[in-house]
């Protein structure tokens, strides 16, 4: 008997000792965040000693929003710790720090409502910002983007005019007597030509995970062209991607390009980071670029003018229309921050108006930004490029529900389309599963 | 029983501790596995068998994920005792500076093999990389390789990988047996006239059989649980062709499908215990047998 009593006090005292132990953690899950290193304790005066971290893919925080902010620390104190992921990682990454509660605190994120809600889950990630006084002079298209049900979740700093287009040698155009493309045959005789003449007609840096589908889904306005209804169908679940003629065509074009070899031996292995090189060097004849890259050229490579690089949509499916993406990617603060207010004081910092101007003055990737009254660098190649193609469209990840959210998987996709494993049909079918699990989880009223 | 030094109550505080972090939390991922728990709602719902269905059922390439993951381990079991014993027979006695030649064999087990990654996918690159640039420069071209994005290619690649950062260990394990070996009963061989194979498969593996049992079990438990060195080196690419179970589970569990991920934990703890009944009682076999 007396065996028994021990052995129940030891397990009494061992089980109170370990629910102790959570109970502790449970009360402190909430307010602390592991991710802010909280520094030193607030020092007097008006500068803090406070560190922000902010997380993003690749490429999304400009040179120039970093040496923002430094300025942002000696005015206020307040330290932004960049914490930049590769893009091939990055969602993983940062939804596994959301769904795990140790989120940065301020995280960057794609736009649009099924993007935020699904994959971010911002009602309860993220910090309404309805009430910030940025939110006034923001693009309202840019702001739709980053709404859900009536509230403001992200600020977007995004040269949003200016799409992902083909990005070509002009000189080498003219060499070989090249025209710009307006079919998908056209196109695909320039760059045999291009190939013919020992240059390798096009840079996709396939390696980066996102970059390739943009082919897929920005000549979007061109499907809903030539099948009528198609996006609101879609949104309706009227139609799914499978059944569209046009979106296989368009993936049957991609492949055609991938196994007549215009993206070269390396594409699956090549980054974007290295496009500006691979142009400039001329071994490489085409790419799809944004329209900064020209001035970044120019910049690097002697033998290059802003003019030596010219531009035109997409012309898979025959596109001729120019597709606009409101959005972009886009800064939110984490709900579980210690720190909402510094963060919110880093984006009122940001979106001053000189500093706006700054960012897009010091920064070759940006021509324009997403704010009222700012002077834009928009060169004579650009401006050509809205002129020559006055029809204008939003592309599908922006307007068709559950694409955005699994732009990744659909990458993936596309790579084993490209590899031969699968083929272009089973890429929508896979999409229009996962818009399926989706619409599920949400509880579609149009899926049910 | 009565035997036993000591009265069975002084494991139950570790016995509670491990049921409260290891038990409960295997027997409630269990529980989630049937259920479709995500991150988009609160709201969890059991589902039965939905999750298991679709694994099994082959269409959404969860059955490569197993059939890669079996393949790994497979392979890298094999390659490394293979090649670990080999190593360990070169440089156990008989070679100049045996020494360093086994720090160097055992250096890459002591790097991270995110760092291992990292390093291999630069070498690997197929425009850029050592291994390719080396090859032409002596005039093998034809050899060179994309390594990393060829469907044949990749999965080998990264087994490579794993095995050029893992064969150190094995062979330490290894020497440390053939150290342990009575140099009499090569002596004896040698006189009744036994070669070199004949040493081997009389001697040598038989004496070092514990050591075999004990890199296998590391090995296996090692292959089943790969994930660093697919996440690093192609994260799954191209397409899904070398996505393993972990690199599955990680992606399940950050797109927030928690329901999926832990159905996909329950397989491979299935397929662990299995595997882990199997091997343990072949260990306790050897041991009667002593």
């Amino acid at each position: 008997m007396k065996k028994w009593t021990m052995t129940l006090l030891s397990v009494f005292v061992a089980m109170t000792a370990v629910l102790a132990g959570c109970g502790g953690n449970n009360d402190k899950g909430g307010s602390a965040s592991p991710s802010a290193s909280s520094g030193a304790s607030e020092q007097g005066g008006s500068k803090k000693n406070v560190t922000l971290t902010y997380m993003a893919s690749q490429g999304w925080i400009k040179d120039s929003e970093m040496e923002l902010a430094k300025k942002f620390e000696e005015e206020t104190g307040i330290k932004i710790d960049f914490q930049i992921v590769p893009s091939d990682q990055y969602f993983n990454v940062l939804k596994t720090k959301l769904n795990a509660g140790e989120g940065p605190d301020i995280f960057g994120g794609q736009s649009g409502y099924s993007e935020i809600t699904m994959n971010y889950n911002v009602e309860k990630n993220a910090v309404d910002l309805s009430d910030q006084e940025w939110v006034k002079r923001e693009d309202p298209l840019s702001i739709e983007q980053l709404t859900a049900n009536g509230k403001v979740y992200a600020l977007t700093i995004w040269d949003t005019y200016s799409s992902f287009v083909v990005g070509y040698n002009k000189k080498l155009f003219n060499e070989l007597g090249l025209e710009i493309p307006k079919t998908y045959e056209e196109f695909k005789n320039a760059a045999l030509k291009i190939q013919q003449s020992g240059v390798t007609p096009i840079y996709e840096p396939i390696a980066d995970g996102w970059h390739h589908v943009l082919w897929f889904s920005e000549p979007g306005p061109n499907y809903d062209k030539l099948e009528p209804n198609l996006y609101d169908d879609l949104n309706e679940n009227k139609k799914k991607f499978v059944d569209s003629q046009v979106m296989l065509d368009s993936l049957t074009q991609l492949k055609e390009m991938y196994d007549l070899d215009f993206f070269g031996d390396n594409t699956l292995s090549d980054t974007g980071s290295d496009t500006v090189a691979k142009l400039g060097s001329g071994e490489f004849g085409m790419s799809l670029v944004a329209q900064s890259v020209a001035t970044e050229i120019a910049e690097e490579y002697e033998e290059f003018e802003i003019e030596d690089i010219g531009f035109f949509p997409i012309p898979l499916t025959d596109n001729q229309i120019y597709y606009i993406n409101p959005g972009g990617p886009s800064k939110f603060i984490y709900s579980g921050s210690k720190y909402i207010e510094e963060a919110k004081q880093y984006f009122n910092f940001l979106t001053k108006q000189e500093n706006l101007q700054f960012m897009l003055d010091n920064d070759p990737t940006i021509s324009n930004l997403n704010f009222p009254d700012l002077k834009n660098k928009y060169t004579a190649e650009q401006q050509k490029l809205f002129d020559s193609y006055p029809e204008r469209g939003t592309d599908i990840q922006n307007y068709v529900n559950y694409v955005n959210p699994q732009w990744m998987d659909i990458g993936k996709d596309i790579v084993a389309m490209l590899s031969g494993v699968i083929q272009p049909i089973d890429v929508l079918r896979s999409i229009d599963q996962r818009r399926a699990e989706m619409a599920k989880v949400a509880q579609d009223p149009n899926w049910k | 029983m009565n035997r036993a030094i000591y009265p069975f109550y002084f494991g139950i505080a570790t016995l509670v501790v491990y049921s409260i972090f290891f038990v409960v939390p295997g027997l409630m991922g269990i529980y989630y596995s049937f259920t479709d728990w995500n991150s988009y709602s609160d709201e969890i719902r059991f589902i039965g068998f939905d999750n298991l269905a679709k694994i099994f059922s082959g269409e959404a390439k969860y059955l490569s994920y197993i059939e890669n993951t079996l393949v790994f381990t497979v392979s890298t079991v094999v390659l490394k005792t293979a090649l670990g014993l080999l190593f360990a027979i070169m440089l156990n006695d008989g070679i100049r500076a045996k020494g360093l030649h086994r720090v160097m064999l055992f250096m890459p087990s002591i790097v991270p093999m995110l760092v291992v990654g990292l390093i291999f996918k630069s070498i690997l690159n197929p425009a850029s990389g050592l291994l390719n640039e080396s090859l032409r420069a002596i005039g093998l071209d034809f050899m060179a390789q994309k390594w990393l994005t060829d469907l044949n290619w990749a999965f080998k690649s990264i087994i490579a990988v794993d095995i050029w950062k893992g064969v150190g260990y094995i062979m330490i394990i290894l020497l440390a047996g053939l150290q342990s070996i009575d140099k009499t009963y090569y002596e004896a061989a040698a006189i009744d006239g036994a070669n070199f194979w004949q040493k081997l498969t009389r001697i040598t593996i038989p004496l070092i059989v514990p050591a075999l049992v004990v890199t296998t079990v590391l090995n296996l438990l090692h292959g089943l649980k790969v994930f660093e060195a697919v996440y690093v080196l192609t994260n799954g690419g191209p397409g899904y062709a070398t996505d393993v179970m972990y690199t599955a589970i990680f992606k399940e569990f950050s797109t927030g499908n928690y329901g999926m991920g832990t159905a996909l934990s329950s397989v491979l703890f299935v397929v662990m215990t299995v595997l882990g009944y199997f091997v343990v009682r072949l260990m306790s076999r050897e041991g009667d047998e002593r």
